[in-house]
């Protein structure tokens, strides 16, 4: 009963990789974007916070359209990008763009709250034994805040698993290129007798999810062991 | 405490209008094809100008999905198809007026796209880089173009490189195409010719493709509802007639 078309397994793999892809991406931009929010002292910080967490508010579907217009042929960066022969819309590239941006906000304010939790006098202790900012970071802010990493991580890989607004607009319904499970799902039911095959998907997709649940679960566990 | 009565209250007052209101005035609810939206408007207040105003509920989309739609329930008067497939398909489930139906317009299909003069024929679309088509799972125009694809030898090799971008329903395809987001669409002539910056490349050869017909019919609700069945008569009439082949459709005569 249960049978997947070669599409639906396509639709499984691309999903895998665009989530993987995004979040593996967006970490480290992440870490630093989080550092930056709880640290620096820098002018226009309510602005930033303001601008990554603009896509946790807005309808995926308006982040879509505006990354439409942004990378779209006519669009600033689309139009500088095209210059370079380098295609995002209609592209895996594209949907990878789509989930990295509206998965951003819940990877930066986990590992935020991580950081903040973080009891400053460590941080004092570091640098007064001699560590330089740098050092302090890479020894004693990453670390102590590896479960929150972990957990952001998680929560942007469970999220770019479901993208469907932003992707749809920005990267397309191509069979095989960006139809990730979300976009095959909402094809099926969308069409008389989808039903089944329909099913089927959110059966992989709620398997996939519980899945990133529970590895996400054990690696927290050996993270706060050692 | 007192504050939380006095919000429940002043909200069951709104949910109790509002849900009277609602129902005081029922509208004719029509599902129409996405080619055939704004042809279907006018037609709509050509019939509201004459019959008053009853007050008509379009609902657009492919028409596979609205045929789906009524099949679960959803409320509709009319139900127009792109194709017989769905028509068949809501009369196979019992859910329409078998003796409504009734082919009222014909229509064809185009490849259309930004001006591009080395894009003649269905060969030629093997050389460009993405090409829109209504998703043929519930979009008839989409099934149009795949059956033209097949027929040409040409489905294999663009599905395999990735090459088909699914619309959801004929007018998002011809919206890609209009904006240059892809090379061009199969679209059916009546939306190319509503294109602000597309233009018709070619005409897909009529023998690659099944005919396009759109029949339409009354659902088994829609049969008890005298304005309905009035819309219905005018709409298989002279008049609308008229209007359909101003839009750029062709009648069943």
């Amino acid at each position: 009963m249960l049978t997947l078309q070669p599409a639906d397994i396509d639709a499984i793999l691309l999903s895998v990789q665009v989530a993987c892809a995004a979040t593996l991406l967006s970490t480290p931009v992440g870490i630093a974007v989080a550092w930056l929010l709880v640290h620096a002292r820098i002018p226009g910080k309510a602005l930033l916070e303001g601008i990554v967490n603009l896509p946790l508010v807005l309808p995926p579907v308006v982040t879509g359209y505006l990354l439409l217009v942004l990378f779209g042929r006519r669009g600033w960066i689309g139009a500088w990008l095209a210059r370079h022969d380098i295609q995002v819309i209609f592209t895996l590239t594209g949907a990878v763009i789509a989930s990295a941006v509206v998965g951003f906000p819940l990877l930066v304010r986990s590992i935020r709250l991580g950081m903040e939790n973080i009891d400053p006098g460590l941080r004092q202790a570091a640098r007064t034994l001699g560590a330089g900012p740098w050092d302090t970071f890479c020894t004693v802010t990453l670390p102590l805040s590896g479960r929150a990493v972990l957990a952001g991580m998680t929560l942007m890989f469970a999220r770019s698993l479901g993208e469907f607004g932003a992707t749809i607009i920005l990267a397309g319904n191509i069979p095989g290129v960006t139809q990730t499970i979300p976009l095959a799902i909402y094809e099926y039911t969308s069409a008389p007798g989808g039903d089944r095959m329909a099913l089927t998907l959110c059966l992989v997709s709620i398997l996939l999810s519980f899945a990133v649940l529970l590895i996400s679960g054990a690696a927290g566990k050996k993270l706060e062991r050692s | 405490m007192n504050h939380l009565r006095t919000l429940v209250t002043t909200l069951a007052t709104i949910l109790l209008t509002t849900a009277s209101l609602l129902q005081a005035s029922e509208p004719i609810r029509i599902s129409v094809p996405a080619s055939m939206t704004d042809a279907v408007k006018e037609l709509a207040a050509r019939f509201e100008a004459s019959a008053g105003p009853i007050g008509i509920v379009i609902n657009s989309g492919a028409s596979g999905a609205l045929a789906k739609q009524i099949a679960e329930g959803a409320p509709a008067d009319l139900f127009i198809s792109a194709n017989a497939k769905w028509m068949n398909y809501l009369h196979d489930e019992k859910m329409i007026d078998p003796d409504s139906e009734q082919v009222f317009a014909t229509n064809t299909l185009v490849f259309a796209g930004l001006l591009n003069p080395a894009i003649t024929g269905m060969a030629a679309v093997t050389e460009l880089e993405r090409i829109a088509i209504a998703s043929p799972k519930s979009a008839p125009a989409g099934e149009y173009a795949m059956q033209a694809l097949e027929g040409a030898g040409l489905a294999r090799a663009l599905e395999a490189e990735g090459k088909l971008v699914l619309a959801k329903d004929v007018r998002h395809a011809l919206a890609y195409a209009d904006r240059g987001e892809t090379d061009g669409a199969f679209v059916y002539r009546t939306d190319a010719l509503r294109a602000s910056r597309a233009v018709i490349l070619f005409e897909v050869p009529a023998a690659l493709y099944g005919a396009v017909t759109y029949p339409v019919a009354l659902t088994k609700g829609g049969a008890t509802k005298p304005a309905a069945r009035q819309l219905h008569a005018f709409l298989t009439g002279a008049g609308a007639r008229q209007i359909l082949r101003q839009h750029g459709f062709g009648t069943p005569d």
